[in-house]
């Protein structure tokens, strides 16, 4: 018998019992539909999280610190390691030691982190915010060479700022979008939101408002905290900056190179008085004087760079850093991640599969005439067999293509409801899901593996029928 | 020439301890083109030897050889070739299968019989034509008379051009006109197509009317051999 023909026949028969058809065929879709939602998150969580990465070129991206941390460690709040990691020997990171990075191969860009609390004010309202420096050069690199608004700084030593989009929430300003009707809300309007199009913000004045220690000051906290005047020691600068640029919304998941509230160049931020224990690495105890910084950030050319220059910068007593050193823990977690959810859906695809062995044994007991029939004029137990299978076969294609388009819907419906949640506070539209054609082959195979294990015992249990018996059957 | 050969064919069936003797020792020969029946009472053995002749069944011991291949020694899927090929079965409840038309039972065994898919409809209607049912091939079972489901059924055991029918009691549900017209078409094929034809009957008078010779069973053996000219004379 050829394959087309027992194909044909299959349909025959399976059209023959409709609704048992019908509902052994949902089963399979349920299955399936519940396998692929479930691991399509699982990888739409890490495409999300590698994309956000690689927008922000930091799988090129390299963080020097005075000493090496490991992260672990301090994840595991042992005090005693973590006492130990801050007790190692740190090499000062100078100007001296930022030209020696600078001049490794591979190497295309090194700069120090520098950042410190500052409020903005523009347009009337005012935040609070990080400030992060950069060099102009930073302008060529990705996410800062595609800006919403306006242009990278001109030059390092500049009055310019680039503001965050996220940032602008704070300030009360919404923007308007060139492809959409944007209005404000009832509840914005009350709260005193402003609809502003990005490129009228750019050549604006912000008032950049920074805090410096005054030491002078100090003696005088005690008294008048006596008095009830409370006074902290510290001088505001008022700091008059020219809006260059705004930024793109970034991916809520994974780190940006841009986490701060407004942008300034290196040198510009180097003037200005300031607080500077805002870093992690400060926290840490590794900035020791003015001269030294707390971090440096690097850019290498390829990612394929990545390996040596870091075994160049530990050649150099330093602390080494990069995403790439964390991509196999990412992996492996999401590795774990999928496992778990894909157990889930499995489970719903065994009991739909289940449900395929008691059809297909009802079918026999049925069809034990029409078995004796077939072997009567001429079918072997081979090809009763293989009907059967066929049958199961067709079963678990259709489920899992209709089961590929459930798991499908369901995820839009899921990203829909997500969307309508987040949107309001001003975060970026994400898709939690991700179908890869490895999702969807594999979902189809799966199917159809366990629609054929489903099928053995009854195929088996046909194929053996006698047929001398199943003609007398009735 | 010898079709078949049978030489102490036994077949006995257990149920427990009980050990039910079918056939026992039974010793035939029948030639290419020749029309046999085999008659005896109910539980005679007749449908037994008939079902280890088509490869239904297999023999407990003794030999059946069909063109010189021998049955109790085939494959399973030997015995499935066998009945593919070599012999074509009617029954008495006719063994249709109700959900499929006329033509669709028999293209059924064209498929089986690996015809192409272009080649079956042609053929499965010349056979239906052939058998008087041209005007009724799209009629499931249920919409045909008895005497028009055992023609299909005709039709179906022809689709693969057997060297055999087997006739299983082929006329036990008709009337006595039906079953007159399928005892004709049976002659026929035996007479000018010359298919060998195996008539399993409990009626000895209209077996003796179509047949060369026939096999009469008692209990499980061979009681008597009537030939034609004796049976004409009975």
């Amino acid at each position: 018998m050829r394959v087309s023909d027992m194909i044909l026949l299959a349909f025959a028969n399976l059209r023959r019992t409709k609704l048992r058809t019908f509902l052994t065929t949902l089963g399979v879709v349920i299955g399936i539909g519940a396998l692929t939602s479930m691991v399509s998150f699982g990888t739409g969580m890490q495409k999300n999280i590698t994309d956000a990465l690689a927008a922000n070129d930091l799988f090129t991206s390299i963080t020097v610190t005075p000493k090496e941390i490991n992260l672990h460690e301090i994840a595991s709040g042992n005090v005693a390691q973590m006492a130990n990691a801050l007790k190692q020997e740190s090499i000062p990171l100078t100007d001296s030691l930022l030209r020696e990075i600078r001049n490794i191969p591979g190497v295309k860009i090194a700069y120090p982190n520098l950042e410190f609390p500052a409020r903005a004010v523009l347009l009337g309202d005012s935040a609070t915010t990080r400030v992060q420096a950069m060099p102009a050069a930073m302008g060529t690199f990705k996410p800062f060479d595609d800006l919403l608004a306006g242009n990278f700084f001109t030059n390092d030593t500049a009055r310019q700022i680039i503001l965050r989009e996220e940032f602008l929430q704070r300030l009360k300003i919404r923007l308007q979008d060139n492809n959409s009707d944007a209005w404000l809300s009832k509840e914005d309007s009350v709260q005193g939101f402003k609809l502003v199009h990005p490129d009228s913000l750019i050549n604006k004045t912000l008032r950049l408002v920074s805090l410096s220690m005054n030491a002078s000051k100090i003696p005088g906290v005690i008294s008048n905290i006596i008095r009830n005047k409370p006074e902290m020691p510290f001088d505001e600068t008022i700091n008059e900056m020219k809006i260059v640029g705004i930024t793109r919304r970034t991916s809520e998941f994974g780190r940006n190179a841009f986490n701060g509230g407004v942008l300034i160049p290196i040198e510009t931020s180097q003037k200005i008085p300031q607080l500077s224990f805002s870093s992690v690495w400060d926290l840490l105890g590794s900035k020791n004087s003015g001269d030294e910084y707390g971090s440096i950030q690097v850019r290498v050319e390829n990612m394929q760079q990545i390996d040596p220059v870091a075994e160049h910068l530990r050649n150099m007593n330093v602390g080494v850093f990069s995403i790439i050193d964390q991509l196999d823990e990412i992996k492996r977690v999401f590795l774990i991640l999928n496992s778990l959810l894909g157990a889930v859906g499995a489970i719903a695809l065994i009991v739909a599969g289940l449900g395929i062995i008691n059809t297909m044994v009802m079918s026999i007991l049925e069809r034990q005439r029409e078995i004796g029939i077939m072997k009567a004029i001429g079918g072997s137990e081979k090809e009763i067999r293989m009907i059967f299978f066929t049958e199961v076969s067709v079963i678990g294609i259709i489920g899992a293509l209709f089961g590929l388009v459930l798991g499908w819907l369901v995820t839009q419906v899921a990203t829909v409801v997500v969307n309508t949640q987040i949107l309001p506070d001003g975060m970026e539209p994400v898709n939690l899901f991700y179908f890869p054609a490895w999702l969807i082959v594999g979902a189809i195979l799966f199917a159809i593996i366990i629609s054929l294990a489903a099928g053995l015992y009854p195929a088996a249990r046909a194929a053996r029928i006698d047929p001398v018996r199943a003609l007398r059957h009735d | 020439m010898k079709l078949i050969q049978i030489s102490n064919l036994s077949r006995i069936y257990q149920k427990g301890k009980i050990i039910i003797p079918a056939l026992q020792n039974i010793d035939l020969e029948i030639e290419a083109g020749q029309f046999v029946s085999i008659v005896g009472k109910s539980g005679s053995g007749k449908s037994t030897l008939l079902n280890l002749i088509g490869g239904l069944d297999r023999a407990t011991a003794g030999k059946i050889l069909f063109n010189g291949n021998d049955l109790h020694t085939m494959s399973r899927s030997g015995l499935a070739q066998h009945r593919k090929k070599s012999v074509g079965m009617i029954f008495q409840s006719f063994n249709l299968i109700q959900s499929r038309s006329a033509l669709e039972n028999v293209d059924l065994a064209l498929t089986f019989g690996g015809v192409p898919r272009n080649r079956r409809k042609a053929i499965a209607t010349g056979l239906l034509q052939k058998v008087g049912l041209g005007d009724r091939i799209n009629h499931l079972p249920d919409e045909l008379s008895g005497g028009e489901t055992q023609r299909v059924a005709i039709a179906r055991a022809l689709a693969n051009k057997p060297t055999v029918l087997l006739a299983d009691e082929p006329t036990g549900n008709l009337d006595s006109e039906t079953s007159k017209e399928i005892m004709e078409l049976l002659v026929d094929l035996n007479k000018n197509q010359g298919i060998t034809i195996i008539l399993v009957s409990h009626d000895q008078e209209s077996a003796r009317q179509v047949s060369d010779w026939i096999v009469k069973l008692k209990d499980g053996s061979v009681d008597e051999i009537i030939l034609r000219e004796e049976a004409q004379c009975v």
